[in-house]
């Protein structure tokens, strides 16, 4: 309680109308988007070239292969998509991919290309760096979030979207557009908490008092909630856990980020996009 | 043949439910109660089992009979098989996903069957003493999971995430064969239990790194031969579903994995299974149309694998969903009259019930009240997707998010209730599409997690798709469910608990907290006179009897 602003402390409600999304939420299945390096995000071990041989073998690429190929590798007017050939897949380190350079494939019109060893194996980290771009998908960058209204978006923060009721442009979000890029700028608009438990930023933690049935009434930071028990962080930074037998004892959650879960119920795409265009003016 | 095996496994000796569950199937369709021979217990994917020993008047009396904890990797004294590296110190315990039980055992004749990633055991089912412990040297791809092994006579199956289908013998864990089903280094892995009906061992794969195609394969039990193998896609322009692809490249590079094992009705002969979202996962530009058969609800002629019919549960899927989640097989009464029913809680949100003789859909119903990415559904109960919600570059908020509504724990159907219960998630993520090529590969889209309202447990009347009675966690997820006869259904609250509810009313009677969440569906069967509930969280297994 103690950490909650006023304004925030308003949206009080009963633990029993509480659903959440918490990072325990996402599915086991889902690889994470950030892979592991062995086994996980991607079953295939992808080295890491050095910049320069990427480039050394970009530059032979596109001189020699591109026209076939495509640009970009995923194939062209007359030669195939070399990102998802076989060949490159199961290559480690030029050693087949040369061998198809060296010998062209006559059969079906690829000519020779009398490459160095070192030029067959810059081709190769170029293509096995182009497969990795492709798998490892936490490695993808997103492109651009601002698209919206900033007017438009003004007019949604003070009205429809009741941002006032928390949030101030020139109070707690001063600046907040010099603070953070305009991706991660929309990303704590739609959810500024990475999950219910223990999130790093302490104000946007829920706090729960609980009553105790001999009147006792001690509150802090939600620490873990299910059906059979609480704990919460006192004010001291005290653990402190109660056993649930039903409604017993009363457990009153207070949630800062109520508002934000409402509006994902309400938002409109192009709401969102306002709203990033309109804050990332905060500088 | 069928016949002549039958008398060869009664000559041998071999319980005559194993045997029943290799030759007569439609024993099957009735569950047995002193086995757990197959993935779901039986073949209709119900998870309901026919003992009451432990019911409500006594569930407060349930007791822990003994924990085995799994240890994976090569250990000393494991039979070791596989065509990858040996393991360096450390590697195999390195697992970044954690030791996670996903498998659910079979028990036949007093032993426990079940799989990490790379690892099976045998385990006695009375005393949880470990028999004997097999691992694999993997020679890579994602170890995510793995949910067990199928059984045919003394011989077992599991497949690996490095694409092996791999045959031991049940009793001494020694690796008969083994068979290589894809090619790790285009980003297939493996994760399904396979299941065996009559001589044809099942089985599917996974992978959704590198836009290749799905399919669903019969192996002989006895060689591990090709039976059979079923596309996910048309293979050629022409062929059915080829009007819902624009080219042929986009269909061979399609997706539609099969990575839960599917059901099977005897009577028809028909194994049902959902295949997985179509590729490039969350980019469709290269791809317009339904793109069939992804995402689609099949039905196999077990004997030759030609899809008899497919009902598709979201066309031009961009959020990688898909219809993997297990088709549920009972029979029911629609409009006054009995029909053989098919059952899905989707992970796009829907609820469907098919008629699994003809595919006609009965019931759809968006079971996720936050569902936003469909505009209903068509006159063939079809959902319509609003492209508005196809990932964008400066993204678009969507429910359910890629880990959908539902997922692949195990959904339960009691007859008795006539309820359909699932774990279902209501989520947002804001997808962005990254790749604008006009040939994106790999997932070509990405999305950022933005919370939501939790996680709950569902009781759905089958008829109208509608929830009767929820259970909102308030700490967490749901993993996969049991009902039986003594009026229980057995769940896992994402706090560590094993929880039982009244299948009826929804009401709490029993929990127990475990070391780990439940991370597989809690299975029951009877040794000795005895009822156990037997379920994996973490690494560990858990057997639980009626105190003396």
């Amino acid at each position: 309680m103690e950490v909650v602003k006023p304004a925030r402390a308003a949206l009080v409600f009963l633990c029993g109308a509480l659903f959440y999304g918490a990072s325990c939420l996402l599915w086991p299945q889902s690889p994470p988007n950030k892979p592991a390096k062995q086994f996980a995000g991607a079953g295939g071990d992808y080295k890491e070239y050095d910049p320069a041989t990427l480039e050394r073998g970009k530059r032979t690429y596109t001189a020699n292969c591109a026209f076939c190929h495509g640009g970009n590798a995923k194939g062209g007017e007359s030669g195939p998509d070399l990102l998802r050939s076989i060949t490159v897949l199961h290559d480690e380190n030029g050693e087949l991919i040369g061998k198809v350079v060296l010998n062209g494939r006559p059969d079906k019109g690829m000519p020779k290309f009398n490459f160095t060893p070192e030029q067959i194996t810059d081709i190769a980290a170029f293509l096995h760096d182009g497969v990795r771009a492709a798998a490892e998908r936490g490695t993808y960058k997103i492109l651009n979030v601002l698209v919206g209204d900033p007017k438009a978006g003004e007019t949604y923060f003070n009205g429809a979207g009741g941002c006032t009721s928390c949030h101030s442009v020139s109070g707690d979000l001063a600046h907040v557009g010099a603070k953070y890029d305009a991706v991660n700028l929309q990303q704590k608009i739609v959810m500024p908490r990475e999950g219910r438990e223990r999130p790093t930023d302490k104000a946007l933690a829920v706090t729960a008092t609980v009553t105790l049935p001999s009147g006792e009434v001690v509150s802090g930071i939600l620490n873990h909630l299910d059906d059979f028990s609480i704990s919460i962080i006192d004010q001291h930074g005290d653990r402190r856990s109660f056993s649930r037998d039903g409604d017993t004892p009363k457990i009153e959650l207070h949630d800062p980020m109520k508002g934000h879960t409402e509006l994902l119920k309400r938002y409109t795409d192009a709401d969102i996009h306002n709203l990033t265009a309109y804050l990332v003016t905060l500088k | 043949m069928k016949l002549a095996r039958f008398a060869f496994a009664l000559c041998l000796g071999w319980p005559a439910l194993l045997a029943a569950q290799m030759l007569n199937p439609s024993l099957l369709l009735k569950p047995p109660t002193d086995a757990w021979p197959t993935y779901n217990g039986d073949y209709s994917g119900r998870r309901f089992s026919t003992l009451s020993q432990i019911n409500q008047s006594n569930i407060k009396n349930l007791n822990l009979a003994w924990i085995y904890r799994a240890n994976p990797g090569e250990t000393p004294g494991a039979k070791v098989g596989g065509e990858g590296p040996a393991p360096v110190a450390g590697q195999t315990a390195g697992n970044p996903f954690g030791v996670s039980i996903k498998s659910t055992p079979l028990m036949v004749d007093g032993v426990l069957y079940f799989t990490t990633p790379d690892n099976t055991w045998a385990v006695d089912a009375r005393t949880g003493t470990e028999l004997w412990h097999y691992f694999w040297r993997t020679r890579g791809g994602i170890h995510i999971g793995n949910r067990g092994v199928g059984m045919y006579g003394n011989w077992l199956y599991f497949e690996t995430p490095d694409n092996y289908l791999v045959s031991l013998d049940a009793k001494t864990g020694k690796e008969r064969w083994h068979k290589e089903i894809a090619d790790v280094k285009q980003e297939y892995f493996s994760t399904p239990a396979p299941i065996v009906v009559g001589n044809h061992v099942i089985v599917g794969t996974g992978g959704d790194s590198l836009d290749v195609p799905g399919f669903l394969e019969s192996h002989d039990p006895e060689t591990g031969d090709l039976q059979w193998k079923w596309w996910s896609e048309p293979l050629k322009k022409g062929d059915e579903g080829s009007e819902s692809w624009p080219d042929e490249n986009s269909m061979r590079h399609g997706g539609g994995m099969t990575w839960v094992p599917g059901t099977y009705d005897p009577e028809l002969k028909l194994y049902y299974i959902g295949t997985g979202n179509p590729n490039p996962v969350m980019a469709g530009q290269s791809r317009r149309g339904d793109d069939l058969f992804t995402c689609s609800i099949v039905a196999l002629d077990i004997e030759t694998g030609k899809m008899k019919w497919y009902f598709q549960t979201s066309p031009h899927d961009t959020h990688d969903w898909d219809a993997a989640q297990t088709p549920v097989l009972f029979d029911g009464m629609i409009d006054g009259k009995p029909r053989k029913l098919l059952a899905q809680a989707n992970r796009n949100g829907y609820f469907f019930v098919l008629d699994r003789v003809t595919g006609k859909n009965i019931v759809s119903y968006p079971f996720l009240e936050t569902m936003n990415w469909s505009k209903g559904v068509d006159a063939n109960g079809r959902p319509i997707p609003n492209e508005a919600k196809e990932p964008q570059i400066p993204g678009v908020l969507v429910s359910p998010p890629s880990g959908g509504a539902a997922n692949w724990p195990p959904p339960s159907f009691d007859p008795e209730t006539g309820l359909f219960y699932v774990g279902t998630s209501a989520s947002y993520s804001v997808f962005y599409l990254t790749d604008t090529d006009p040939h994106p590969e790999g997932y070509g889209a990405t999305e950022r997690s933005s919370g939501g309202l939790g996680n709950t447990l569902r009781a759905i009347d089958y008829k109208t798709g509608k929830t009767v009675w929820r259970h909102d966690f308030p700490g967490g997820g749901t993993a996969g469910l049991l009902t039986t006869a003594g009026h229980l259904l057995f769940a896992g609250d994402g706090s560590q608990h094993l929880v039982v509810f009244d299948p009826a009313t929804g009401k709490i009677l029993w929990h127990c907290g475990l070391g780990g969440n439940v991370a597989n569906g809690p299975e029951t069967y009877i040794l000795d006179g005895k009822q156990y509930l037997v379920v994996g969280a973490g690494d560990s297994l858990y057997a639980f009897t009626l105190a003396q």
